[in-house]
């Protein structure tokens, strides 16, 4: 059974052929031997903004689990990144945690609300799951700066960088870039294989078709919302490497532009495959400075024609813009 | 044969629209009972009702085991397969996704054995197993939607207007293969349709719904006899 049943789940993208499965592969090994290399070559300024992609992607990856497999909204993302971000900041501010432990933590933190808010939630649908996402995004903030013992209130908190050990020879830079791209590779790995499991097909049935999958056995709140309380998770985890890399959280980075920007990246990487959330990355990182590059005044008005644009020319995402290029190229037989 | 699926004086609706009015009917063990009415009279509803998928009042009972009130997936487990209107056919998921979905409350090899006695039932399935399940044809997706409810290896089969939008020559292989599925598995099924003609040559027992009630049950062939049914349903006079 077990066999048979890895050939069977893969996302959509990889569905159609044999042959395009060993290019994925090939792919992927550059790519990651490219991620390896890369900080090598960069200054700095840039390994930081490629740790930033990272950072990101771990926290898309987890609202694609939500959005893009089970296909519920959420828009208040980013207050799980925040509680991610806090956590680890305050266990290492109060509690002198070593730092490869806050990851754990702030990750189960990120999961256990999540399961909480999660319950309540999942029983909403569309707009109104929307609203109370949203919500959760909005009260976020003025709760991080009301309990400011704990949080630093406006002024947030500054934290210590992780430093690389000794052995490693590498600048600070480079090492939190490893770290990142670390977490990254275990969180892909995570998400895949959870998407290629019986629970994986469960979220599918339940986002193509809540009746169908209800009847089949499909215990239709039960998964969303353990989807919600992983998506949680992830960006609870994102939250943490996003503190160990910044070295400072505080209330207005983590306002609801963040949870916007968050799914508006997600859909432009596309939707429900596996490297929409990296490319969601890209985009959330690259394009909002790009867009300060082409136009000083306004930004966010670049920023928000370049979405509109990718949507009218790649409805399906930059991930699914991407698949169809890869047709285009002729094989051989 | 023993009464298995037993319902009594059932009530269900959606919010404030009540649908359904004391339904009562009884389906024996490996049997096929055909729900006739016209549109809008809860033939759907008594479905869902029956699945769990709507919350309903008053008593039903597989076998001796309560289903009112339970959750759809707690009444899958129990054996019930519901084929749902509009065939619920998971789209962007292959054929073959579709099928191991059937078997969700199942595990072990046994679904491998179910994957193929499914293929001799639907051989054009097997052909598309690795095709999105949304390229097929309306006729192909009901067979995929009868090959996945198998998959559950049911003790009823609830089927809801299996014809809907088929061609008449499709619809007809259709319940051949219902028929096939029953006498072979000993499936209990209750079928749901419009077209009255296809469903009383199946079935054995037959049973008439208009808002909300039952008005005529009785076998097959008394109904195809009856005047009223052969005016509304048949479309001739006998």
């Amino acid at each position: 059974m077990s066999t048979t049943k890895a050939k069977v789940e893969r996302p959509a993208s990889v569905r159609k052929g044999g042959g395009r499965f060993d290019w994925r592969w090939a792919g992927l090994a550059a790519l990651l031997a490219a991620a390896v290399y890369a900080p090598f070559q960069l200054v700095p300024f840039h390994v930081f903004q490629l740790t930033m992609v990272l950072v990101y992607a771990v926290a898309l990856l987890g609202l694609n689990l939500l959005v893009g497999h089970a296909g519920q909204i959420s828009l208040g993302h980013g207050a799980f990144f925040a509680i991610g971000a806090y956590t680890c900041a305050i266990l290492l501010d109060r509690f002198d945690l070593p730092y490869p432990l806050t990851l754990p933590l702030a990750a189960a933190v990120a999961f256990v609300l999540g399961l909480a808010l999660g319950v309540p939630a999942m029983r909403l649908r569309g707009l109104y799951l929307a609203l109370v996402t949203l919500a959760i995004a909005i009260f976020l903030v003025p709760l991080l700066k009301r309990f400011e013992e704990l949080t630093g209130g406006s002024m947030g908190l500054t934290l210590a960088k992780p430093t690389p050990p000794a052995w490693s020879g590498l600048a600070e830079d480079q090492w939190l870039y490893f770290l990142t791209l670390a977490v990254a590779v275990a969180a892909f790995l995570l998400a895949a294989s959870l998407l290629r499991s019986r629970v994986g097909r469960a979220l599918h049935a339940l986002r193509d078709n809540e009746i169908a999958a209800e009847v089949m056995g499909v215990r239709l709140s039960f998964y969303k919302t353990l989807a919600f309380a992983w998506s949680a998770m992830f960006a609870g985890a994102a939250g943490c490497v996003y503190t160990w890399v910044i070295g400072f959280v505080s209330p207005d980075s983590f306002t609801v532009n963040l949870s916007i920007t968050l799914l508006a990246g997600l859909v432009v990487g596309g939707l429900g495959s596996l490297s929409g959330p990296v490319l969601g990355g890209l985009f959330v990182m690259f394009v909002p400075s790009i867009s300060q590059d082409i136009n000083d005044a306004a930004p966010g008005v670049i920023f928000g024609l370049l979405i509109i644009a990718v949507m009218y020319v790649a409805p399906t995402g930059l991930a699914g813009l991407a698949g169809r290029l890869i047709k285009k190229i002729p094989r051989k037989e | 044969m023993s009464e298995d699926l037993v319902v009594e004086d059932l009530h269900a609706g959606y919010g404030d629209a009540r649908v359904l009015h004391g339904v009562r009917f009884t389906v024996r063990q490996g049997e096929v009972c055909a729900i006739l009415g016209p549109n809008g009279a809860g033939k759907t509803t008594l479905l869902r009702a029956l699945s769990g998928v709507i919350r309903a009042r008053g008593t039903i009972t597989l076998g001796g085991t309560s289903l009112t009130g339970r959750s759809p997936d707690a009444v899958a487990r129990l054996g019930v397969a519901h084929v749902p209107e509009g065939r619920g056919t998971f789209m962007p998921l292959t054929v073959e996704e579709n099928l191991r979905l059937g078997a969700y409350v199942r595990r072990g090899p046994s679904v491998e054995e179910d994957l193929e006695r499914i293929h001799t039932y639907f051989p054009v399935l097997k052909k598309r197993l690795k095709q999105a399940a949304g390229s097929l044809s309306g006729g192909e997706q009901q067979m995929l939607a009868l090959g996945r409810a198998l998959m559950l290896r049911p003790r009823v089969l609830l089927l809801d207007e299996p014809s809907l939008g088929l061609a008449p020559l499709v619809t007809r292989e259709l319940f051949r293969i219902v028929q096939a599925i029953n006498t072979e598995e000993r499936t209990t099924v209750v079928v749901v349709e419009q077209n009255a003609h296809l469903a009383l040559g199946i079935a054995q027992q037959a049973h008439v719904l208009e808002t909300g009630r039952i008005v005529l049950s009785g076998t097959a062939a008394e109904i195809r006899a009856d005047e009223q049914v052969a005016q509304s349903y048949l479309g001739y006079r006998v």
